[in-house]
């Protein structure tokens, strides 16, 4: 069956896409969370990073996810001297997640999850054609 | 009565078979929408008007015997190998260079070329069965 290829490609990309959305809601979860020990790190802010990988069974290229790291970045500093994770100066490290670009992320995410969907959609009427063909 | 030995019914066959697997390139693209440097492919428009030539207006055919000769190939044969990169069009900073609109517009144009296939080959079923004498179709 060939249009299960193309509904098991547009899977694959649901797949990345919702990996995609736990990396930021956990980016937005943790985005003040601080160290509990004086002068510790905060929450690195995670990026998620997808690539094209050739399935040999399907013989289609899927997506996958590459790579869930940290992202670089500097930590702010927050002046709350009686915060237990304030350091001898009465700094707290804040994590390096950005609200606005995790916003801007999910927005994508989301728009990508839905053209997936509307592939699946496609396929599944092409799909369901071709057995109305059965009807004569 | 074997259908597909009836040009118009080969050539729509092939039409469907070429549209099922546009339809997974298609589905390739949207999916690796955000795999940074990944370039999107299409299929190549095959020569259809060709095609009806090759197994319409011919009254007299070589008979394919052997899957080797000439029009005895499947269509499947050569169908994945006729994606090819596309050229042009916007990389983002990642050097995806998928364009979600462009993609959707192609997904919907090979759904309603794949209905209007459907469509023709169910009436030129209802055709025959009308020749055969089933006044159903």
């Amino acid at each position: 069956m060939d249009l299960s290829k193309s509904l098991q490609v547009a899977v694959s990309g649901l797949d990345a896409e919702s990996a995609r959305l736990k990396v930021i809601s956990e980016n937005l979860a943790n985005a003040q969370s601080t160290a509990l020990t004086p002068g510790g790190d905060p929450y690195r802010r995670k990026i998620i990073s997808f690539r094209s990988v050739f399935d040999q069974q399907l013989d289609a290229t899927k997506v996958g996810v590459g790579r869930v790291g940290p992202a670089p970045g500097d930590f702010q500093r927050h002046y709350d001297p009686v915060h237990p994770g304030a350091d001898a100066e009465g700094y707290v490290k804040m994590p390096n997640v950005n609200p606005m670009i995790e916003v801007m992320d999910m927005r994508e995410a989301q728009r990508s999850y839905e053209a997936n969907l509307n592939v699946i959609e496609a396929s599944k009427a092409m799909l369901s054609r071709t057995i109305d063909l059965l009807r004569g | 009565m074997d259908l597909s030995q009836i040009p118009v019914f080969k050539a729509m066959a092939k039409r469907l078979a070429w549209l099922t697997e546009r339809q997974t390139v298609l589905a390739q693209n949207v999916a690796n929408v955000d795999t940074p440097g990944y370039v999107p492919e299409d299929m190549k428009e095959p020569d259809f008007r060709k095609v009806l030539q090759e197994g319409g207006t011919s009254k007299l055919r070589l008979s394919t015997t052997a899957s080797g000769h000439f029009g005895g190939r499947p269509v499947s044969a050569n169908g994945s190998g006729n994606s090819s990169k596309e050229k042009g069009g916007e990389k983002s900073l990642s050097g995806n260079a998928v364009s979600l609109e462009d993609q959707m517009l192609k997904v919907s144009q090979t759904a309603s070329d794949y209905a209007l296939m459907t469509n023709l080959y169910r009436k030129q079923v209802g055709m025959v069965k009308t020749a055969l004498g089933h006044s159903s179709g």
